[in-house]
């Protein structure tokens, strides 16, 4: 019988237009913008050669040692360090054009960039970021040592993404977790004309009545968003790698984000507060995924953006895109899973709570 | 014993500690029209919902078919039909479609729900106009439509609540020939209503409902003679007002 509850809720949010051209049009719109926007950096970012980086150091003799990695596996990425011990920071870089300068301080580290050379002083930054943090951890693991080795390879693919096929993906994902508002109006319908009433005097468990709902919603956001992926392929040349499994791991996080939004909403029982705080929520998770800054360049802990969904789910999807495998497939979608189950049993068990207790 | 459709024990519900319905205790016989007669604000709606399993009881007991429809919800929820007082339609469904979704969820499937949406449809004289939108209905078609999502499972007990609310004439009288109709064929019914006329035309028992309480029952004969001493002289209306306006001044009093 569930059959019939996911047929006519597939039509009805259909029929919703406005939610489905949302859905339609939002990620193409954003894409456009976004790519174009950051088009001319990420560009140039391919063709960045090796360039050259001044730094200091004020007598600090555990940072000198560790810096010796840091040199090296700057050498390997491309950044060329060069000491400077005197002298005006700002004059220095001038005189040797240098891209960029790193002063290290007692327990912190300074990075200057120059405006002439933007695209390397963001990679300096980055690189920075993650040396320094792989160096303290390689240093708590091996402190007799003198030479230490860090692994910082994450630099190598960096440039081979471009912005158009970074946002082309990455917006997909981020309005596929958005799709709740497609059920909108059937929710705010079966509310607002007791049709839960008639379902209450029915045979409708609250599991079918909550697959009922999550099964068409997520199928509507999944045909919206194939139908955008398509136009933004063939307006923006967009490039996804191994199609099968990036479509799988776009419709799992969209399976993973409704069910949450249905949790939201089984637990307040208000379609606004659902809104607001599965948006709000998706938000931040974009925010430390790298939905809006690359995650690349993204200067967040490494810890905090492993705790996002979309971060796994937005890494491997561009990882697929520009090197057609990624350590991150697997977590993405176990992660989806994962929110897949459990907001599925807290919202059925919700809902559950919520009949029994109906005045 | 065994013909007995229905039966509430003291049953009570009451809202912020004011008792809604106050101890109310019907009996319904198997093939009954039972008309349920009271103001607005009576309680006939909450009593109904109670029964139905959708508004819990705060005290007392409800025998349907046998069962308590609280507890064993799945031995007799498909045998009722209920039709809600607020029209519960999916205005963006087309008619055939809101039948098909509601009948279905009574675990009708494949042939036999295309055929017993067809049947409602034809039964509430929406046949024709199956394939347009709820929402483009007039006022009175979407009663009936209201009326044909809640049949097709072909329910023991029917459970209409003021299904004539704001139709015309030929509508109301088509929509009570047919609960007649399916009373003939077997069905239960439990008919409420303000509207003394409809209930006197159609139902067989009527309980007077007022503030909570069933203030009178019985045919519209015995109500006559219970206000009147006989049956002649006097219309439901006026045992109406006698049973509940008049009693309403005199608390005001
Ligand atoms: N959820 C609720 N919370 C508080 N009070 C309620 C609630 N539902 C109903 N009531 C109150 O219960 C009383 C009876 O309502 P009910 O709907 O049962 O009346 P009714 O007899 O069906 O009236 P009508 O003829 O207008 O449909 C009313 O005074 C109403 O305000
Ligand atoms: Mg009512």
């Amino acid at each position: 019988m569930i059959r019939y509850l996911i047929k006519n809720n597939f039509k009805l949010m259909f029929r919703n237009t406005w939610s489905v051209v949302v859905m339609l049009l939002g990620p193409i719109l954003v894409i456009a913008v976004l790519s174009s926007a950051f088009s001319e950096l990420m560009k140039s970012y391919e063709g960045v050669d090796d360039f050259a980086v001044g730094y200091r150091m004020e007598d600090a003799v555990e940072d000198a040692v560790r810096f010796q990695a840091v040199k090296l596996a700057g050498e390997e990425n491309g950044i060329l360090f060069y000491e400077y011990p005197e002298g005006n920071v700002k004059d220095v870089m001038e005189k040797n054009e240098l891209a960029g300068f790193v002063e290290f301080s007692e327990d912190t580290y300074v990075v200057y960039k120059s405006a002439d050379y933007e695209v390397e002083g963001i990679t300096l930054e980055y690189f920075m970021n993650k040396a320094m943090n792989e160096s303290v951890n390689a240093s708590l693991q091996i402190q007799a040592q003198d030479s230490i080795v860090l692994p910082v390879e994450q630099l190598e693919f960096m440039p081979a993404v471009n912005a158009r096929d970074y946002y082309g993906i990455i917006y997909i994902a981020y309005f596929g977790c958005c799709g709740m508002i497609c059920a909108t109006g059937v929710l705010s319908n079966e509310k607002k004309y007791g049709i839960v009433r008639r379902f209450q005097v029915s045979n409708l468990s609250e599991t079918q009545n909550y697959l009922g709902k999550l099964i068409p919603v997520t199928l509507t956001v999944a045909v919206g968003m194939a139908v955008s992926t398509g136009i933004t392929i063939l307006f923006y040349d967009i490039h996804w790698g191994k199609p099968v499994l990036s479509m799988l791991i776009v419709f799992m996080m969209i399976v993973a984000a409704n069910a949450f939004g249905m949790m939201l909403y089984n637990i307040s029982d208000n379609l606004a507060i659902t809104i607001i705080m599965l948006f709000t929520i998706v938000w931040f998770m974009g925010f430390f995924g790298g939905s809006f800054e690359t995650y690349m360049f993204s200067s967040m802990p490494d810890m905090v953006k492993h705790l996002s969904p979309v971060y796994h789910g937005n890494r491997a999807l561009v990882e697929l895109s520009c090197m057609g495998e990624s350590d991150y497939v697997a977590s993405a979608l176990w992660y989806s899973f994962a929110i897949t189950v459990i907001c599925s049993a807290i919202a059925i068990l919700a809902g559950n709570i919520r009949k029994r207790g109906r005045v | 014993m065994e013909d007995i459709i229905l039966k509430t024990v003291d049953l009570t519900k009451k809202y912020n500690n004011k008792a809604v319905v106050d101890n109310l205790n019907i009996e319904i016989r198997k093939g009954e029209i039972f008309g349920l007669l009271g103001p607005n604000g009576a309680g006939k709606s909450t009593t109904m919902n109670m029964i139905c399993s959708i508004v819990r009881p705060t005290a007392g007991k409800i025998e349907l078919l046998g069962k308590n429809p609280w507890k064993q919800k799945k031995d007799v929820i498909h045998k009722i039909g209920y039709i809600p007082q607020e029209l519960a339609i999916h205005g963006s469904l087309k008619a055939w479609e809101n039948v098909e979704l509601f009948t279905s969820l009574y675990g009708i499937k494949g042939e036999q729900l295309k055929n017993a949406v067809n049947d409602s449809l034809e039964y509430v004289g929406l046949s024709e106009r199956k394939q347009e939108f709820a929402k483009n209905f007039s006022g009175g078609m979407k009663r009936r439509l209201n009326i044909a999502c809640a049949i097709g499972h072909n329910p023991e007990l029917l459970i209409f609540d003021e299904p004539t609310v704001g139709i015309d004439p030929q509508s109301r009288n088509f929509i009570l020939d047919k609960i007649k109709e399916s009373n003939k064929k077997g069905a239960t019914v439990i008919y409420t209503s303000h509207y003394m006329e409809e209930v006197e035309a159609i139902c067989t028992r009527i309980a007077i409902m007022d503030n909570g309480k069933i203030i009178a029952c019985g045919t519209s004969e015995e109500l006559k003679r219970l206000v009147n001493g006989s049956d002649e002289n006097i219309t439901l209306e006026e045992v109406f007002l006698t049973l509940t306006g008049k009693k309403l001044r005199d608390y005001a009093e």
